[in-house]
């Protein structure tokens, strides 16, 4: 050990002696001769310019504070004045189950939810028709019914050609544009255009004064002005403005295209390494010519099964089974044209063949292109404080597992990425809101029932070949994630907090489909052109000018009402209500041949549903497929098939865009909550009530009776 | 300026200010953590957004502020981990270009002055100066008791490199001078010990140690280069153009600093 001590006596002297030389150096030259190079200059500068503003503006809110205050007053926005609470935090667990959640409590899978319903309440919550997250989530935030918000699908139809839209945003080029040959220089960027109405709760609460921290909340695409913050969540599109699509570069030479969500991209082998490139958006400047932009990567094979990745100027190495970081992707159309967003390589296989699975390219939240946050900067604010994020709406890549692009373990792997950063803006989101609201919704509950579901099930056809002992426990880990989610916000609350754990629906299975295109056409209700016995997607070939109703999307069915469709027949009045009441007789109870069981187990006649300003807008009839079914992929997509039936093969295999009675979300509370039938349209109105403030008269939702004190 | 009209002086500061700009930021790359310095940086600045993000909460305010303050820290504590490795090289780097740079010789006909600092009063008082052909003292030795100091007033009649020599308790200690224009290597003082101050000041030989002459010093002045419309110090002028030159390499070479 003596040598030990010599060396480490050396080392220790001679790190001293570094030392007084550096000092000796600083403190014996002039202050000019101390400049090293501009590495520390930038440093020295940067830092003191940092500190400088920091405190200038720490001062400045410091003594603003009260005028602002009085501001306040003078525009009676009196915070807390009647308030019952200090704060309110709303967990959104997209898609939570109340009866998987009883099981698993009951388990003991769920010490923290028990815990919630022995102290407080945990009733099941009542959903919206359809029982569709956009529009549940749309309700939950105004208060409304969808005729009053005007959201009934994810997808909604071009009444002049039947074609689909989003339904919740709508994005155009720039107003204006300059044509030189067959270049097209756009002035101004896109425009982003809301198509929800009604107005979330969070804006009359920020009108009172209450700050509210609002973080991934479906529908708040493109994000509204108000006093908080906010996180855009579902329907903020990719960089080439789809829900998302994803890429698979490959070296296979199989051309068939994916049917949703992805794109496949060759491979180019260049001796040991290889080229391929990730696709972007259209070119701006070619005037929607349909030129896409892209970004070149390189691929270099070491040995042990991994490659180094070249994308742009950045490196990484990645072994086989591996994701990259967020990696930031720049597509430049010239000079001062260029779009920014990230992406994250998936190496898939290194030999015999290569592959890469790329996830859709989301908005850079660091240097968005597009609003996703309000103010602008809070998205900037997350990115600088955790590093690049997901935002891209629906971020977990449903479409790759359901094509078998990726496998169980890397799309879990994506899902538990994207929540682990949803937790962290969660928990920052609590500490900068001590007073007011702070509601976060989290998708990954949704993603994972839907591709697992399969798992649950003995007899599922999505996992017929998968023995009952190697069926990986994936929604019952999920849930327990959760759970433990929720133990650590309980732990960060007092009694003057309100705690709401909320789901906008349920889950079922979706083991069977029903093509009720397929029905329409088999009962005359649906005319294909002569000698066609299907169609394609997005009703290609269907006879207008005989068809009386047909159904795209999840639950909406439509006349082909005169007047109102492009080539509508039905006229509007008693023809149309004599065809609906005959659809719902004939649709109501349908049953699936091949089980004996009700395929659907409701139809709603939307004008006794909904009301409001929008109605004109809604489907005419909501369709309630039963327990296990769900609408066919085909049929979603308008197009008519021969089987009305078919088993689901799919990975996604659990949904709750069924009849609504039958997947109602949940609603834990950590206050006594006496109403023994809540629904996700009560929501707001209660927040507010619970603010203290006077409810908008336009709501449809009524406040809950909530006990003052609580015990979490 | 040059015999041709060219500003010498300046060419070289910028010269060496775009080279030294250039490569302390090529050495920074590859002497500090990128990805940490990127993190602290974007940290940095996270907080300084929830300033104004948050700015009704005072508490989150004040949170943020004494956040900003600990990591401006850390981000100077990987700032300047390469510095350690840059900063001894550059500083004599500087050092040798201050010789040139940063004074210019005495010009003829000018008068200047000689000072010398003893390390005892009596030894100042019999300290005597002699010139070789060409200077001249102008004035008698002036003593400064207090200081130990005695200066003299000199003039010189033509360009050239002399060499004064100082006689002190019997022994002789000389010290040279350059009289004339443009860059020369100059050394404003000679010295006893004082290795550092020696290292960034003189260039010439230290005086004996068993003498009475702590320095001798003579008072060239300081040049200033005329650039950009302005008069600058040359290590000024250094700061600014390397600061531009590494802002803009780091940019183009995509650097992290």
């Amino acid at each position: 050990m003596k040598w030990r001590e010599t060396i480490f006596r050396v080392e220790r002297r001679r790190l001293l002696a570094c030392l007084a030389v550096l000092g000796i150096v600083l403190l014996h030259s002039l202050p000019s001769h101390a400049y090293a190079g501009p590495g520390a200059g930038f440093a020295v500068l940067s830092s003191f310019w940092t500190l400088f503003v920091a405190f200038f503006y720490s001062v400045y809110a410091f003594f603003a504070w009260p005028f602002r205050q009085l501001f306040r007053l003078l525009r009676r926005r009196k915070a807390y004045g009647k308030a019952q609470i200090k704060r309110a935090i709303i967990l959104g667990f997209d898609g939570m189950d109340p009866e998987l959640t009883e099981r698993f409590i009951a388990e003991g899978k769920l010490p923290n939810l028990a815990k919630l319903r022995e102290r407080g309440t945990f009733r099941k919550l009542q959903t919206t028709f359809p029982p569709i997250s956009p529009v549940a989530w749309s309700t939950f935030m105004t208060g409304v019914n969808p005729g009053k918000h005007n959201i009934y699908d994810f997808l909604a139809r071009d009444l002049s050609n039947y074609l689909p839209y989003l339904s919740s945003a709508e994005i155009k080029g720039p107003k204006r544009s300059w044509k030189i040959g067959k270049y097209t220089i756009p002035l101004g960027g896109p425009r982003i255009k809301g198509m929800r109405r009604g107005i979330p709760f969070w804006h009359w609460l920020g009108e009172a004064g209450v700050f509210c921290s609002v973080i991934r909340v479906p529908v708040t695409f493109p994000p509204e002005k108000f006093s908080g913050v906010l996180l855009s969540g579902m329907c903020v599109p990719d960089l080439k403005g789809s829900q998302g699509t994803f890429c698979l570069c490959t070296t296979r030479s199989r051309g068939d295209k994916f049917r949703e969500g992805g794109v496949r991209i060759p491979i180019e082998r260049n001796g040991s390494s290889c080229r391929s490139y990730v696709p972007g958006p259209e070119n701006p400047l070619t005037g929607g010519s349909g030129d896409e932009l892209r970004v070149n990567f390189e691929i270099h094979p070491d040995k042990g099964n991994q490659a180094r990745f070249t994308v742009d100027s950045q490196r990484f190495t990645l072994k086989v089974g591996d994701y990259s970081e967020w990696v930031p992707v720049r597509f430049s159309a010239g000079v001062g044209f260029s779009a920014h967003g990230i992406c994250r390589f998936y190496l898939k296989e290194l030999s015999p063949e290569v592959e890469v699975y790329v996830t859709p390219v989301n908005i850079d939240p660091g240097r968005p292109d597009l609003p996703i946050s309000h103010p602008v900067t809070y998205s900037i604010y997350l990115a600088k404080l955790f590093g690049p994020y997901a935002t891209l709406g629906l971020a977990e890549d449903t479409w790759a597992l359901n094509e078998e692009v990726l496998d169980d373990q890397a799309f879990l792997a994506q899902c538990y990425a994207n929540h682990d950063d949803r937790e962290r803006m969660l928990f920052d989101a609590l500490e900068k809101t001590s007073q007011g609201l702070c509601a976060c919704v989290f998708d990954t509950t949704d993603r994972v029932q839907h591709m697992f579901w399969r798992y649950l099930e003995d007899d599922h056809p999505a996992a017929r070949d998968v023995p009952r002992d190697q069926r990986p426990s994936v929604i019952q880990d999920l849930y327990s994630r959760m759970d433990k989610l929720i133990g650590r916000v309980m732990g960060q609350i007092d009694d003057k907090t309100l705690l709401m754990v909320v789901s906008d629906h349920g889950f079922k299975s979706f083991a069977r489909c029903v093509n009720l295109n397929a029905w329409l056409h088999q009962n005359g209700y649906l005319a294909l052109k002569s000698g066609k016995t299907e169609s394609g997607d997005w009703f290609d070939d269907v006879d207008w000018s005989r068809t009386r109703a047909y159904t795209m999307g999840l639950n909406g069915l439509y006349l082909n009402l005169k007047g109102r469709e492009r080539e509508g027949i039905i006229e509007a009045g008693s023809d149309a209500d004599a065809l609906k009441d005959e659809l719902r007789r004939k649709l109501d109870g349908l049953v699936d041949p091949a089980s004996g069981r009700a395929g659907i187990t409701g139809v709603f006649d939307c004008d006794s549903v909904y009301a409001g300003p929008y109605v004109d807008n809604a489907p005419d009839l909501i369709v309630g497929y039963g327990d296990g079914f769900r609408a066919s992929w085909d049929s979603v997509m308008g197009k008519v098939t021969r089987q009305i039936f078919e088993d689901n093969l799919k990975a996604w295999s659990g949904d709750h865009c069924i009849d609504p009675r039958l997947v109602p979300g949940v609603l834990f509370c950590n206050h006594k909550i006496s109403d023994e039938k809540p629904a996700i349209v009560d929501v707001a109105p209660t927040v507010l009530k619970l603010f203290g403030l006077a409810l908008p008269g336009h709501l449809d939702g009524k406040p809950w009776t909530v006990a003052p004190s609580t015990t979490p | 300026m040059g015999t041709l009209g060219v500003n010498v002086p300046a060419l070289i500061v910028v010269g060496i200010s775009l080279v030294i700009g250039l490569v302390m930021v090529v050495v920074f790359r590859y002497t500090s953590d990128q990805k940490e310095i990127h993190i602290a940086k974007d940290r940095l600045k996270a907080h300084l957004l929830a300033l104004r993000l948050f700015q009704d909460q005072i508490p989150v305010v004040l949170r943020s502020y004494g956040r900003i303050v600990v990591a401006t820290g850390g981000y100077l504590r990987l700032a300047f981990k390469p510095l350690l490795l840059v900063i001894l090289p550059l500083i004599f780097l500087i050092v040798q270009l201050d010789r040139y740079l940063g004074w210019m010789p005495v010009e003829a006909g000018h008068p200047f002055l000689i000072t010398v600092r003893m390390d005892n009063l009596k030894a100042s008082n019999e300290a005597s100066l002699q010139l070789p052909d060409g200077l001249a003292a102008t004035a008698p030795a002036v003593h400064v008791p207090s200081e130990n100091e005695i200066a003299w007033r000199v003039v010189a009649e033509k360009p050239g490199q002399y060499i004064v020599n100082i006689q002190a308790s019997d022994e002789t200690f000389s010290k040279r001078l350059v009289i004339g224009a443009g860059l020369q290597r100059l050394s404003p003082v000679r010295l006893r010990g004082k290795f550092w101050e020696r290292i960034l000041v003189s260039s010439e030989a230290a005086l004996p140690e068993n003498n009475p002459i702590e320095s001798i010093a003579v008072q060239y002045p300081a040049r200033s280069i005329a650039f950009a419309g302005l008069e600058w110090n040359w290590i000024w002028l250094f700061f600014v153009l390397s600061l531009a030159a590494g802002f803009l390499s780091k940019s183009i070479l995509g650097i992290e600093i």
